[in-house]
């Protein structure tokens, strides 16, 4: 009997250690409605430069979207401890948002791309972002936007102007506003979830 | 139970083996820093019960603890230490075998 109740003593052990690591692991964050904002936030551009105000649409919309991201994000993760994978997925999105940010305005103020390359850049750079970040999370869901991304940039090159434009605003609405509700719900469930086990004392 | 077998078997550190001190540990290896706040939440202990078991894990050198002002608030970091993360590993260790030793009794 005693020998039952130590070896069941040193199981819990070996349970709360995973427990706790898995818990560790786990983050709260909400990333769901950065790609929402990300997903208006190009639709407002891309409205706002139809009515012919291009030069100022896109730096406008892009800065304010950074800047909301920036705050919110930064509010939200306060008290989040930080972890490997987590600041790895930060430096892809960071990386590619900086890039994007960096050659478009450049090139929009020089005049040196057209609407299609601009598609095509924007598609093949968003295609990277997410398969990293797929891979990473060996989340199938989000490499499916790459492709469908990376499609997007390959019609973009090989289409008309019109068909550039539809991939591309059907490729916005399925990988950011789609997915980033569907990753909401997702972290809604998740969040939920954590609340009922740590309701429950651990020591 | 023979003699040679008893004395085989691992001991289990002492600093580990509390239940609370075991769960900070366990949460500091997943993480690169976390904060006081974010540990009892996490533990549901209290504040004094938390202070107390993560200044042992200090002592001992498993943990590493930082005071800072964020936005001129204080706050309180711990982190693991390389022999933390290595007295883990051994306990880690020790408990399967133990576990293995209980299983072939």
């Amino acid at each position: 009997m005693t020998d039952m109740t130590e070896r069941q003593e040193l199981q819990d052990r070996l349970s709360l250690i995973e427990q706790m690591m898995a818990e560790g692991r786990q983050t709260t964050s909400s990333w769901g409605w950065v790609f929402v904002l990300w997903g208006i936030a190009y639709y407002i551009s891309i409205a706002w430069s139809a009515l012919g105000h291009s030069a100022v649409a896109w730096p406008v919309t892009m800065i304010a979207a950074s800047i909301i991201t920036a705050v919110a994000s930064s509010r939200s993760r306060s008290g989040q401890p930080g972890t490997t994978a987590g600041r790895a997925m930060s430096a892809i999105w960071i990386g590619v948002g900086v890039s994007m940010f960096i050659l478009l305005l450049s090139a929009g103020i020089k005049g040196r791309m057209d609407a299609q390359t601009f598609i095509a850049v924007v598609a093949a750079m968003l295609g990277s972002a997410n398969a990293a970040s797929g891979i990473l999370l060996k989340w199938r869901a989000q490499f499916l936007c790459a492709l469908v991304w990376w499609a997007t940039a390959v019609v973009s090159c090989f289409g008309s102007e019109a068909q550039s434009q539809i991939a591309g605003m059907t490729a916005l609405f399925l990988c950011q506003i789609v997915f980033g509700v569907y990753m909401m719900v997702l972290e809604a469930r998740e969040r939920k979830g954590q609340a009922g086990k740590t309701s429950g004392a651990h020591a | 139970m023979p003699e040679e077998l008893t004395t085989a078997l691992p001991e289990l550190n002492p600093v580990i083996h509390g239940k609370l001190r075991l769960a900070l540990l366990s949460l500091l290896s997943s993480v690169e820093e976390a904060e006081f706040t974010w540990l009892r939440a996490k533990t549901g202990s209290t504040d004094g019960n938390l202070g107390a078991q993560l200044l042992k894990l200090e002592e001992a050198g498993y943990v590493a603890m930082e005071k800072k002002f964020v936005l001129r608030k204080p706050q309180t970091t711990y982190a693991i230490t390389a022999s933390g993360r290595e007295a883990l590993t051994d306990y880690v260790q020790a408990l399967k075998q133990l576990l293995g030793a209980a299983i072939g009794a």
